[in-house]
């Protein structure tokens, strides 16, 4: 069972999967940091809402009614990132293969599933690539020193974001963002919420 | 230097044109506009197109106005100001006056 969002996008009604809707919303929103003058930017956003919403009718019939992440993504590659539509940057999708585009640089954010106070440590573990244990144990003994580790932690907690999305958790791991990395990511944790569901039963 | 800028410079340049042209020919809503470009492989992605349109709008080179439309919602449909009319015809002459220097220069540096 999923939770799906009722959304008007370009003057037509949508079900949509929460994950969905917050990729697309982020998306949308990062279309929108390109364009500063305000008027210029609604006008923006809405044809391309427009589009999306089109592109949304053709993928939906009698036997799918519900947007989900994957109908998403493949309209985002439709669509083109938001430093090409603002027309920053050359698109490298025609001359260079798409796993070299894909191959995405790690980014730190907190993982909200590897933690025991803010995440902090989990997502340096996942940033760095090594046991987020060992991160702990140098924050706690550089807490013992001053209290450096823990000034340290406090800071991080603030400045560093919270992987909310999947679109984040795979960019947390740097696994590229791309519709069947997002495929397996969903199954994974569908497999470990039933075996957890399950787990729970038995007691 | 950044030649993926030069690249990207380049293209818009010519979809601004091209979208001029296109609407020279007869009013149309942005998704008629894509396709042609599409067709002609003169898009990659989607999105550009969006931003380009917007802009000659504001220049007060394109008008649009709503119209009903059997399949969904009202469409956008675009069309050329006199203004846009004047602007394409200079953009042709000077595609046309690029084109021949651009060769020559070429054929004389083989």
């Amino acid at each position: 069972m999923k939770k799906t969002f009722t959304i008007n996008l370009g003057n037509r009604v949508f079900s949509i999967d929460e994950d969905a809707y917050e990729r697309l919303q982020e998306y949308l929103e990062r279309i929108e940091g390109y364009f500063s003058d305000q008027k210029e930017r609604e006008d923006i956003i809405n044809d391309i809402e427009i589009r999306i919403s089109e592109l949304f009718s053709e993928r939906l019939s009698a036997g799918k009614q519900v947007i989900t992440i994957l109908d998403v993504e493949e309209i985002i590659t439709v669509m083109g990132d938001p430093g090409v539509i603002a027309g920053d940057k050359e698109d490298k999708s025609r001359s260079y293969s798409h796993h070299e585009r894909g191959s995405s640089q790690r980014r730190l954010f907190r993982d909200p599933e590897n933690r025991i106070i803010g995440g902090v440590c989990g997502g340096l573990g996942a940033y760095l690539n090594i046991d987020p244990l060992i991160i702990r144990i140098l924050v706690a003994i550089l807490s013992l020193t001053f209290g450096v580790g823990l000034l340290i932690y406090l800071i991080l907690w603030i400045v560093v974001p919270e992987a909310r999305t999947t679109a984040q958790k795979l960019e947390m791991r740097g696994d590229s963002v791309n519709a069947s990395n997002i495929g397996k990511f969903v199954r994974d944790e569908f497999e470990s919420v039933k075996k957890s569901f399950r787990g729970n039963k038995r007691k | 230097m950044d030649f993926d800028n030069v690249k990207a410079q380049m293209r818009k340049g010519v979809l601004e044109f091209c979208i001029l042209s296109i609407l020279s020919k007869g009013d149309a809503y942005a998704t008629d506009i894509l396709n042609k470009l599409k067709e002609s492989e003169l898009i990659v992605v989607e999105g550009t197109l969006y931003p380009l349109l917007t802009r000659q709008k504001n220049a007060g080179l394109l008008s649009y106005r709503w119209e009903e439309s059997t399949q969904g919602p009202p469409r956008k449909y675009y069309a050329l100001t006199e203004r846009g009319k004047e602007v394409l015809k200079e953009l042709e002459t000077t595609w046309r006056e690029l084109i021949d220097a651009v060769e020559s220069v070429i054929d004389k540096n083989p």
